[in-house]
């Protein structure tokens, strides 16, 4: 159980990644609607969320159902550390609270 | 109003499809790989995220990030619903006490992105700073 807990992490992980790409993305502007979609940023963005879907489904094998939205969580704190490094973001103290709060959810819940 | 309202409802299908895009990633993880049931349902997937990408991209435009995310938490409620629904896993007073625990703390973090992106709109307008 715990190699997939950590597989669907990973997973998370890299969403995280694509996630902050997208971000730096979308402060940008574009010509055109497509362009909004078909720009490098967003092409690598998303084909790395596909490559998600695989990992998730490789940790499916062992997790049950109802855990994948609970590590799902895990993206705020990935995202949190993601824009901290990336984005310069600080992460306030209220945030950390919440990132902690998270993490003894997620720890409960996988007991 | 009507058209914040209107977006949280479309907001919250959307939160549904996706959900019911991870049944369809653990039914097809419970079949053999490439076999027709596989396909078929890690289809699905692809299609829920297709439709997925495409709407939230537009939703993050229409609102502010921090109600976008603290209402995809419900996503967690849909999870234990669905595994009880289509894979009888069972529905412990453990696991609800931690998923409202995570839930409050996707709630505590979003809340604390909110104020620091108010302070930032204070000095210059940039939505959604903060994931």
């Amino acid at each position: 159980m715990i190699k997939y807990i950590l597989v669907y992490i990973c997973s998370v992980f890299v969403a995280s990644v694509s996630q902050i790409i997208l971000k730096t993305s979308s402060g940008k502007k574009y010509d055109s609607f497509i362009k909004e979609y078909l720009n490098p940023r967003v092409i690598i963005a998303y084909s790395l969320f596909f490559g998600t879907t695989f990992i998730s489904l490789y940790a499916y094998k062992g997790l049950p159902l109802s855990m994948g939205p609970i590590l799902e969580a895990t993206g705020y704190i990935w995202v949190a550390i993601l824009s901290f490094i990336i984005l310069h973001e600080k992460i306030t103290k209220s945030k950390m609270l919440g990132l902690a709060v998270i993490i003894t959810g997620i720890v409960i819940y996988s007991m | 109003m009507k058209d914040k309202v209107r977006n949280l409802v479309i907001l919250h299908i959307m939160f549904m499809i996706f959900s019911l895009g991870a049944v369809a990633s653990k039914t097809a993880a419970n079949s053999e790989f490439l076999s027709l049931k596989f396909c078929f349902f890690y289809g699905l997937v692809l299609g829920g995220l297709f439709i997925y990408a495409i709407v939230w991209q537009q939703m993050l435009k229409r609102l502010p990030l921090v109600t976008a995310y603290a209402n995809k938490a419900v996503t967690v409620v849909w999870g234990i619903i669905w595994g009880f629904v289509f894979f009888n896993e069972a529905v412990t007073v453990r696991k609800i006490i931690g998923a409202v625990i995570v839930i409050t703390g996707v709630c505590i973090v979003v809340m604390a992105d909110k104020d620091n992106t108010e302070t930032a709109d204070d000095a210059e307008n940039t939505e959604g700073v903060s994931a």
